[in-house]
């Protein structure tokens, strides 16, 4: 078992650059998931820590020991890639064998480690067969195989269920919680899906263009996102952004857009005397608004219903504000009602550099 | 259009087909068939197509009674030769133009067809003092090289478009898994490129047998001498022409490569469309 930690680690690919001085230390034993756009830097990455890329600055350390000079093999880490990779000449048993071959596994435990792999992943009846004769989700489930049948310091994985069905893919995130309870290694985790991240994983990156923007637990990546990209990023829908200036202070401090005001006294700041007339943007999540007759005037848009909920979509003075409320509003496209927000739930962030404002008590 | 229109259609190009087949085949049968005529019918007028009476002594005096089993032994081992020293360098070489990156790589590639776009003849004359400096003049081993000056460049690139077809991944895969870098070209690259192998193989193997102008210039002793020159050396003088062995010896110098061809050929076509398809 092993931590990894990255320091100041970037790679560049000529003139673009993949990943931007990320530091980054990943407990032992911990799942960690690795979320953000496409072309992030995500595979990147991963890559480097596998040993396939060589960083173009920076250190990085598996189990305490900087790992840049070593070879793939020596740093004994299994991945799974996006692409599967799978050795189309070998069987799915031959695919799944080669790294217990290649470490020199005696040849008896290894039909039984296969056996149990397969077991696992419900491969059982494919493992005579070539890789292309197995579907996309086949396919990723030997990916996944070839990992799970070693015994490494670290799991890289790479989008490891992106192709599965939902039914599939619910099994198999449940098997690799299980399977990480079990065993503890360290697991780092490269996912789109914003509900896997949050399920799975103690704790989120969250990347943007080869930079770390926060490294939290889920919970407090999501009640305190440190800036307006994950904010934006993180929550489905996406939380509701509005650009305006801030004005007073304290208990009369005022949020001001255009010609519409909001009081936001009960919000705490951490730096209590910004400069006067301060640029903000102001964050607020669709579970936040609610039908309230003191409200603001507005004028519903989308009625989008999903069953246990429904998601409305407001034109509220000009701005486009998407709310989550339960399954029983039942409003029509151009209902006008009234509309406010739960004040010391919103977020404030600086216009300038997305930084956020609230003082978070922890 | 009409089911008999159709047919016909189908019809007219069959026909069409099979003339251009017969006119590039026709030289060939003729090869045949002059090769098993007593020598008398040679210069019948008009000419029988036909041989009044098939015979193979013309086989017979070739094998027996001139040099010709030594020619084929050496065109055999040179194209064997060439085709081997070829093969290894150009499977290595690609794989390093394809997965590497050193400065100058794109650069390089392009000097190598350079190389490759250099007529024979100009590289003839240097080629021979170099062998002779070298002592190899007269030799197999001078040929070998001589071939492969010309089939390296275009082995290599044939197979640079073969070894880019092959996802990365693959490799990065098996390097992750433990394998160590020529382990991961032997278990998982070369199985992948092995089309590519045999079909650049193949042409490497028939520019070999084929070749002319260096065999003719580089040696002339019986002992090193290959089919190609060999053959003309001995049967075509200034007063005579020996055509029955000519063409014996054209017969048996093109079964080796139909042969070659009819077992691989599945492989060959493969390599004209190098790089167009995956997998
Ligand atoms: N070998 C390479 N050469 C040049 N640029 C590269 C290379 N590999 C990655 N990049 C670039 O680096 C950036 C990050 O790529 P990366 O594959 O790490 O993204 P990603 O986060 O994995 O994206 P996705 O979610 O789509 O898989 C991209 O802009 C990509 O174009
Ligand atoms: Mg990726």
């Amino acid at each position: 078992m092993a931590g990894i930690r990255f320091d100041q680690v970037s790679k560049r690919f000529g003139g673009v650059t993949a990943v931007n001085a990320l530091s980054m230390e990943i407990q032992a034993g911990e799942f960690v998931s690795i979320l953000g756009p496409s072309g992030c830097g995500k595979t990147t990455l991963l890559r480097m820590l596998a040993g396939l890329e060589r960083p173009s600055a920076g250190a990085i350390s598996i189990g305490g020991a900087v790992v840049n000079e070593l070879a793939p093999a020596e740093r004994n880490v299994a991945m799974v890639f996006q692409t599967y990779a799978l050795y189309p000449h070998m069987t799915v048993a031959g695919n799944i064998e080669y790294p217990l071959k290649k470490r020199r596994v005696p040849k008896t435990e290894r039909a039984g480690r296969v056996r149990e792999a397969a077991r696992v992943l419900e491969l059982e009846a494919l493992l005579g067969r070539k890789p292309r004769e197995l579907s996309g989700g086949q396919q990723q489930r030997v990916a996944l195989g070839r990992a799970l049948v070693r015994d490494p310091a670290a799991f890289l994985l790479d989008e490891p269920l992106s192709n599965l069905d939902a039914k599939l893919r619910t099994h198999m995130r449940a098997e690799l919680i299980r399977l990480h309870r079990r065993i503890g290694r360290t697991m780092v985790y490269v996912t789109h899906d914003q509900l896997e991240a949050m399920t799975m994983s103690q704790r989120i990156a969250v990347l943007n263009e080869g930079a770390l923007q926060q490294f939290a637990s889920p919970q407090d990546i999501y009640a305190r996102p440190r800036n307006d990209f994950v904010a934006g990023f993180i929550g489905t829908p996406s939380m509701n952004f509005l650009d305006g200036r801030l004005e007073g202070t304290g208990a009369d401090r005022v949020f001001r857009s255009g010609d519409w005001s909001l009081p936001i006294g009960a919000l705490r700041l951490a730096d209590e005397h910004p400069d006067p007339d301060r640029r903000v943007r102001l964050g607020v999540r669709p579970e936040h608004v609610r039908l309230d007759a003191q409200g603001e005037p507005a004028r519903v848009i989308l009625v989008e219903p999903t069953g246990h909920e429904t998601i409305l979509v407001f034109d509220y003075s000009g701005n486009e504000i998407v709310a989550r409320m339960d399954g029983e509003v039942s409003l029509e496209p151009d209902d006008s009602v009234r509309l406010s927000f739960r004040v010391a739930k919103l977020h404030l962030f600086a216009a300038d550099d997305g930084r956020r404002l609230n003082l978070d008590d922890s | 259009m009409s089911a008999p229109a159709r047919k016909s259609r189908r019809y007219l190009f069959n026909l069409f087909a099979w003339t251009v087949v017969l006119v590039i085949a026709f030289p060939l049968l003729w090869m045949l068939l002059t090769s098993i005529k007593p020598q008398s019918e040679l210069f019948l007028i008009p000419p029988a197509l036909l041989p009044g009476e098939i015979t193979f002594e013309h086989y017979r005096r070739l094998l027996t009674e001139t040099p010709f089993l030594t020619y084929l032994k050496n065109s055999a081992w040179l194209a064997g030769g060439t085709t081997l020293v070829v093969i290894v360098i150009a499977t290595l070489g690609a794989h390093s133009l394809v997965r590497f990156s050193y400065p100058g790589r794109e650069r390089l590639a392009t000097l190598v067809l350079f190389t490759y776009l250099l007529p024979s003849v100009v590289l003839v004359i240097p080629l021979y003092l170099l062998m002779a400096g070298l002592g190899l003049a007269n030799t197999l081993t001078s040929l070998i090289i001589a071939y492969t000056t010309f089939a390296l460049p275009y082995a290599l690139w044939l197979l640079r478009s073969f070894m880019k077809a092959i996802p990365e991944d693959l490799e990065s895969a098996a390097l992750v898994d433990g394998a160590s870098r020529m382990q991961a070209f032997v278990d998982v690259i070369l199985p992948q490129a092995m089309p590519g192998i045999i079909s650049t193989a193949m042409f490497t193997a028939i520019l070999a047998w084929n070749e002319y102008l260096y065999a003719l210039v580089l040696v002339n002793s019986d002992a090193a001498r290959p089919l190609t020159t060999g053959v003309i050396n001995m049967l075509v003088t200034s007063f005579n022409i020996e055509w029955s062995l000519l063409m014996a010896a054209s017969v048996m110098m093109s079964v080796p490569l139909i042969v070659v061809f009819a077992f691989l050929q599945r492989y060959l076509t493969r390599g004209f469309s190098a790089g167009a398809i995956k997998g």
